[in-house]
């Protein structure tokens, strides 16, 4: 009898959560349609993906939606980098970790978006100032996680590469990455959709192109089955890269 | 330093380890602190020299000397405290409404497993700000005022005190919960004698992150679009040209941050560390 309901249980859980995170979306809908039978400033569902579609068959919508992506997706690469970079410099050096530790996590916990008027003088209207925003943003998350990642690695292992002979790179590629891994993944999932918000923050408050713009500009209009399909899209965006990043985390445990 | 935007997941909970030698790491302490004070004092001179030199204009960038005078007047304006006020009612509601939410949900989850997981991919999935992109909508919901911030911030600050919470229960001994069966504790008892007094360190790293959530929300919030508090003068300011002042708020808006931050993980270092003795 319990060999057979262990297993036929394990079954029924691992498809319980998913089901029931499924329902609540489909709930959340249910909710969102009542309430917009009841207050005209909130467009029905239905209304909703009508102009997501036709938003995103608009030629001008799309140009606006590609220069959303491709400084999301700098903002996401060079922030990384950066991240990554600074994290390993903070993680293996003592001494830097005692003099800049302290400001790194204060100016984690500082709104960033202060900064941006600063940035803007020095990369004009444009791209640059859109992506260093987005990198400020995405930066963070992942210098901490590195940096706490390669302070957690056991001793034994640098033992080991040295007992080995590894150069410096050999370390760092087969020793140290390969041990964080997992931080690295949650400070790289943390950066998508920061790098994205922080992309369209930067575009609500001065750009010529991008979606953060369109969202504006649906508001003054006050088209709002326009505004609430742009922010959908950007949020379903950040939502999916978001669950497959932590899919993937989990994963490789 | 617990992992500031990377909660750990459920499945890694661990109680952070002791680390030994207090006496080495106070000392630590304060070489941290002394460096960090000559970074700042580094960082403003640079501003200072760059600014007398003219590598850029006072108007994209005036000295330090000009906007720390400004912001040590601005303290003494009406304008500014009501800015402050507006900004501080903001970010205080939310923070207690996230840290209540998020405690009771965390205790919730751990409760029942199932709920947990049903809600862990939106839990995941909105943690740290994508939620601000729901501004806009909040505004024509419920208006242009306080309420539409507090409600996102709110849930902003809710979010990783549920995570830590859950984080921190799920990882409390079977041995803390048998031994207040064995002395029969009460569920009350239980959970806040036994449960939630092991799981503190994570429960306060999720409160501190709560924190710094609610303000970085709000603060962007009120920068997109409001009527009064600091992020919107920042803006206000930005738009009509008034360099000095806008800086003076920056000035200020990043003093008082990276204050509230460096308070909280003073705390949390002296709370845990006795702990640990």
């Amino acid at each position: 009898m319990t060999a057979w309901t262990a297993p036929y249980r394990a079954r029924v859980a691992a498809w319980t959560a998913p089901l029931g995170s499924a329902g609540v979306a489909a709930l959340a809908v249910v909710v969102w349609q009542v309430v917009s039978g009841m207050t005209f400033v909130v467009p029905a569902p239905a209304a909703t993906v009508q102009a997501l579609v036709r938003d995103l068959a608009d030629t001008s919508f799309q140009h606006d939606l590609a220069v959303t992506c491709v400084a999301a997706f700098w903002a996401f690469v060079i922030g990384a980098m950066t991240g990554a970079v600074l994290g390993l410099a903070l993680g293996s050096s003592r001494r830097a970790r005692l003099v800049f530790e302290p400001l790194v996590v204060a100016l984690n916990g500082v709104p960033k978006i202060v900064l941006y008027p600063l940035l803007l003088p020095l990369l004009h209207l444009g791209m640059g100032s859109k992506i260093a925003l987005g990198v400020l943003f995405a930066m963070f998350p992942v210098l901490i996680n590195v940096a706490t990642g390669v302070r957690a690695i056991p001793s034994v292992y640098w033992s080991l590469a040295k007992s080995l002979n590894a150069g410096r790179a050999q370390t760092l590629l087969h020793v140290t990455l390969p041990a964080i891994r997992r931080p690295v993944l949650t400070g790289l999932r943390l950066a998508v959709s920061l790098a994205l918000v922080g992309v369209v923050l930067a575009e609500f408050f001065a750009t010529k192109r991008g979606l953060g713009r369109v969202v504006l500009q649906s508001y003054t209009a006050g088209d709002y089955p326009d505004m609430m399909a742009t922010i959908l899209l950007l949020v379903l965006v950040s939502f999916v890269l978001s669950l497959a990043l932590w899919r993937l985390e989990r994963s490789i445990r | 330093m617990t992992t500031n935007t990377g909660v750990a997941t459920r499945r890694t909970g661990k109680a952070p380890k002791p680390t030994p030698g207090r006496w080495r790491r106070t000392g630590d302490g304060a070489r941290s602190a002394v460096a960090t004070a000559v970074l700042i004092v580094l960082c403003t001179a640079m501003l200072e020299t760059g600014s007398r030199l003219e590598l850029w204009t006072s108007a994209t960038l005036p000295p330090p000397s000009e906007v720390l005078p400004a912001a040590g007047a601005l303290l003494g304006t009406g304008q500014f405290w009501r800015d402050a006020a507006r900004s501080g009612v903001e970010i205080g509601t939310s923070i207690s409404f996230g840290l209540l939410a998020g405690l009771g949900l965390g205790v919730v989850f751990w409760k029942l497993p199932i709920a947990g997981r049903i809600f862990e991919p939106y839990l995941i999935a909105f943690y740290s700000v994508p939620l601000v992109l729901f501004y806009p909508m909040m505004i024509v919901l419920v208006g242009l005022n306080i309420w539409s911030v507090i409600i996102l911030a709110s849930i902003m600050a809710a979010i990783p005190m549920t995570l830590n919470t859950w984080v921190g229960l799920s990882g409390v001994p079977a041995v803390y919960m048998r031994l207040a069966r064995s002395i029969t504790c009460t569920r009350t008892q239980t959970l806040f004698c036994v449960a939630l007094p092991a799981a503190a360190p994570f429960v306060f790293a999720g409160a501190r992150l709560a924190t710094a959530y609610a303000l970085i929300g709000a603060i962007a919030m009120e920068f997109t679009t409001a009527q009064a508090g600091l992020g919107y003068r920042i803006r206000y300011l930005y738009e009509s040209f008034d360099t000095v002042h806008m800086y003076a708020y920056v000035a200020i808006v990043l003093g008082v941050s990276i204050l509230l931050t460096a308070v909280l993980e003073i705390v949390e270092r002296v709370l845990f560390a006795r702990r640990v003795r």
